[in-house]
């Protein structure tokens, strides 16, 4: 079975530096959905202005877009806390307690070590927008650095609750692969 | 190396890694990183979020989240329910109406949401428990919301269709119409299935639902007319001059929200939240799927690996329903094990070009693949339906589940055949409303 | 030495056959130099080419040089209404002191040229033909380029931004009632279809992209001197043939678009004055606004005969 769960959230026990990600998670989520939102009514205005009162709609697409790429970093260590990310647990399932074990350790080192890895980069990236001045070469002409500050702000975000899962493994707070 | 062995084994790295249980788009960036460290260098790892992030940039692809957010705020309120109970109503008489009702509940849903796990959950929650009361088997019941839920990425909107059309760079107006009729024939292979079963069973308990008096049965029907407004409006919005269908998407959450909280009464925020919560679950893991899969695809290009395929199978002289036939097992065999749009993602660059190239019309292509990854929905080990389904009805094991849905199984391949014999069931309302394709 | 050149087009686009008439010239030399080509955006997207080529993770590009004016404000003049007249006026201008002042501003960048090339293109009317300012007063329209955007926008047009694959519909549902875009994207997008009069770039055309065939300095630099010859070799030889077949697109789409029986229209020296002079108070206001050394730039530009 897939690990597509709606029940199954994180477990933080009473550990409060468990906790404490958990409710950084929820707020990145919070803020996630609220883009989303913002780009739905974002969309339909652009729509009136075009549809009702035939007007030139010249920063709508970009900043749509821009809020629905920001939503989807920063909803990643949100989704993670949920459990929400896709997963084959075939193999896992039929491993025994011991095993699986190991394999959730390792696993979660590769998962940590991939996502430190695209953090370091997205931040040198995010960087060098910020210190070339570079924009979009559009008329609005966005300053870069802004919607490129997703990068390093999610996968920050998301490699701080990935930390505190293994944590929870270690711990025994957490089930590997979150099964009984 | 030669790219087709490196191929091989980038294949059996992504399967080992798939399966270890992470998390299929953090697998596909673990491979790709690997690869890429090993065969580029490690200059080439400065590149990744820079493709995660370009991946990501592009309007037609975020209209998925507004596509999600129709089905799950309708899916919240009670809509489905009279839905259901006025399908169920005038159906009564058919042997297996309660089926039929959830089929066509399914069909209709699908018509608002661009998921599929969305609409098995919408139409599910009412249908499974009330099948399972009237006395249908638990199989005929989860299986028969299990198949119909995957009606939601094949009649339009779709989330697969939109990243197809991205992929593929093909009108995504004309893939949504072309799904129309291969949905409808879906629906009724699935119904003809279900009255044939039903009636093959002689099980008469599960035909006297009791039956509704003509008051009854007019009474409920404006209660469906909120669900005919969304799709209307929708459909005008997309081929009226209103919109493209990508913004059209921003039009459809707005009204479904919007008729979510002025009809049935949603204000309690903590109902809307979970709205939003969920939309915003699906929405992110398939948004970084869509994102790690372009890294992956990134990865493929950059070491040759996709040239060489296509290259290969170029060299091949085979019939080219051979070929449709591999195509076909292979999309099948990836839909078992990954979620659709990351199948769509990688495979996508290498099948495009030899299906054109063997004359296939890329728009009728989309259809077959779709139904192909409407299998893997309900097949394990990633079903998405298939969970849903054990959250609505947990006591109900998988391996019934799955014998449920086999003869639906059934019923797609048998589509997948006469979409092959008449490709007009793909392709003649979009060449009508569109004039003839590209 | 293996080279890894990037582009957006498909293989029967003239700039892939520029990008592989390079490197069939740089093999034939052989002098151990071999150049992959990856089209049809299958290694980078269309406007995420530059950066990679800017920081050396890229080899080389055939890339509209407009795409990069977020990184280079300055590049924003090589997609400049009515700053080119015609091909040949095209030619002059790659070869002109603008250009090595253009070539400047790369060289910061780490980016050099190695085969200039401009291609035109004109607007299409859904309902009617588009000559003058006038004609696109209210009309929904869909520009090619940010300066134009800023153009078309002072001459009352209502300017939507969309994917390049959304135009036929959009125009086709009413969406879009104007297009301006290159002559191959009209026929490769089949937008005759949706169109009652096509206006091409003929004697006077306003729409001129400069689409180059970049490479990464510091690798160009890095390459032997036999290398670097052939690599020169095979330029040059490219660049003849761009210009030449440059010319025939514009040709071919007129020819496309009569068959299907669009209305064809004529800019006349007049009209192609008319835009220039809103353009001055437009688009180039907007550039010189944004741009420190812009007015020496645009007079480098206008001076070239
Ligand atoms: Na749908
Ligand atoms: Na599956």
């Amino acid at each position: 079975m897939s690990g597509h769960s709606s029940a199954a959230a994180a477990q933080t026990g009473s550990n409060p530096f468990l906790r404490a990600v958990a409710a950084i998670s929820t707020v990145a989520g919070w803020c996630s959905a609220a883009m989303i939102v913002a780009a739905v009514l974002i969309t339909c205005q652009m729509i009136v202005i075009r549809y009702v009162l035939n007007g030139s709609t010249v920063w709508q697409t970009e900043a749509v877009i821009y809020l629905m790429i920001a939503a989807t970093l920063l909803g990643l260590s949100y989704v993670q806390r949920l459990r929400g990310h896709v997963n084959v647990d075939l193999i896992p399932l039929s491993l025994p307690a011991r095993v699986r074990f190991v394999l959730a350790t390792i696993t979660s080192v590769l998962t940590i070590a991939i996502v430190a890895v695209i953090l370091w980069y997205g931040y040198e990236y995010w960087h060098f927008a910020w210190e070339r001045g570079w924009r979009s070469d559009t008329v609005w002409g966005v300053k870069l650095w802004i919607p490129y500050l997703a990068i390093p702000v999610g996968f920050g975000l998301l490699l701080l609750q990935l930390v505190a899962d293994f944590i929870a493994l270690v711990l025994g707070i957490e089930k590997p692969f979150g099964l009984e | 190396m030669d790219p087709l062995l490196l191929g091989a084994i980038v294949a059996i790295a992504t399967i080992i890694v798939l399966f270890s249980g992470v998390s299929v788009a953090i697998g596909l960036l673990i491979v790709s990183a690997g690869f890429l460290l090993v065969f580029d260098g490690a200059r080439s790892l400065e590149l990744i979020p820079e493709i995660l992030f370009g991946k990501l940039d592009n309007f037609a692809l975020l209209s998925i989240p507004m596509f999600i957010i129709m089905g799950a705020s309708i899916a919240s309120t009670r809509a489905g329910a009279d839905l259901y109970e006025a399908l169920e109503r005038w159906l009564t008489r058919v042997p297996g109406g309660l089926v039929i009702s959830n089929l066509g509940a399914c069909a209709l849903f699908a018509a608002m949401s661009g998921s599929s796990p969305a609409t098995c959950a919408a139409i599910g929650k009412m249908g499974i428990p009330e099948m399972r009361k009237r006395g249908y088997p638990d199989g005929v019941a989860a299986g028969s919301i299990a198949a119909g839920g995957t009606l939601g990425i094949l009649i339009p909107p779709s989330v697969t269709m939109i990243v197809y059309g991205i992929a593929t760079e093909t009108s995504i107006g004309r893939l949504f119409l072309a799904g129309v009729v291969p949905g409808l024939m879906l629906v009724m292979l699935f119904m003809a299935w279900s009255i044939y079963s039903t009636w093959r069973s002689g099980d008469t308990s599960v035909l006297s639902a009791g039956s509704y008096s003509w008051a009854q049965k007019f009474e409920i029907l404006p209660r469906v007319l909120p669900f005919l407004l969304i799709i209307l409006g929708v459909l005008y919005a997309m081929y009226g001059g209103i919109a493209t269908p990508s913004e059209t998407a921003a039009v459809g959450a707005l009204l479904c929200m919007m008729i979510a909280m002025i009809i049935y009464r949603l204000w309690n925020p903590r109902d809307l939240w979970v709205v939003l919560r969920d939309s915003t679950r699906e929405s992110v893991m398939i948004l970084f799927i869509i994102a790690a899969a372009g890294v992956f695809s990134y990865m493929l290009s950059s070491l040759f690996i996709t040239q060489a395929i296509a290259e290969w199978i170029g060299t091949l002289d085979v019939n080219r329903w051979v070929l449709m036939g591999a195509v076909n097992v292979f999309l099948l065999i990836a839909g078992f094990f990954l979620p659709p749009v990351a199948v769509i993602l990688m495979t996508a660059p290498i099948l495009l070009p030899i299906i054109t190239t063997a004359g296939f019309d890329p728009i009728w292509f989309a259809v077959v693949l779709t139904i192909n990854m409407e299998i893997g929905l309900i097949s394990p080990p990633v079903g998405l339906n298939l969970y849903v389904i054990n959250g609505i009805a947990p006591d109900i094991s998988l391996k019934t589940i799955l014998t449920g849905s086999l003869p639906y199984v059934a019923c797609m391949v048998l589509g997948i055949v006469l979409l092959c014999l008449f490709p007009g069931i793909a392709t003649w309302l979009p060449d009508l409303v569109m004039g003839p394709s590209l | 030495t293996e080279l890894r050149l990037s582009h957006q087009w498909s293989n029967n686009d003239i700039r892939h056959k520029v990008a592989q008439m390079v490197a069939d010239e740089v093999a034939a030399a052989n002098v151990d130099l071999d150049i992959k080509i990856f089209g049809s955006q299958s290694l980078f997207k269309a406007r995420e080419q530059y950066k990679p080529l800017s920081r050396g993770q890229l080899d080389m590009t055939v890339l509209p040089l407009s795409y990069a004016g977020g990184q280079q404000p300055a590049y924003n003049l090589t997609l400049m209404p009515g700053l080119v007249k015609n091909h040949d006026h095209a030619a002059r201008l790659s070869a002109s002191p603008f250009m090595a002042a253009l070539e400047e501003k790369m060289a910061q960048d780490d980016v050099m040229v190695l085969v200039h090339g401009y291609l035109a293109g004109g607007f299409a009317g859904k309902d009617k033909c588009i000559t003058r300012p006038e004609d696109v007063q209210g009309l929904q329209t869909r520009a090619a380029g940010k300066a134009f955007e800023q153009m078309l926008a002072g001459a009352g047009a209502s300017i939507a931004s969309m994917a390049s694959s959304e135009i036929y519909n959009a125009m086709q549902t009413g969406v879009l009632q104007a297009v301006n875009t290159s002559s191959s994207s009209f026929v490769s997008y089949r937008i005759y279809e949706q169109t009652k009069c096509y206006t091409p770039a003929g004697d006077v055309a306003l729409w001129f992209m400069y689409q180059p065939l970049l490479m990464n300095k510091s690798t160009f630099e890095g390459l032997t001197e036999a290398q670097q010859q052939a690599l020169r070799d095979g330029a040059a030889k490219a660049q003849a043939y761009y210009l030449e077949e440059a010319k025939k697109e514009d040709a071919e789409s007129v020819k496309v678009f009569a068959d299907a029986g669009v209305e064809i229209a004529q800019m006349t020296p007049e009209d192609f004055a008319a835009w220039r002079e809103l353009a001055k108070e437009t688009s180039y206001k907007a550039f010189l606004e944004e741009v420190a050394d812009g007015q020496a730039l645009l007079d480098l530009a206008l001076a070239v005969e």
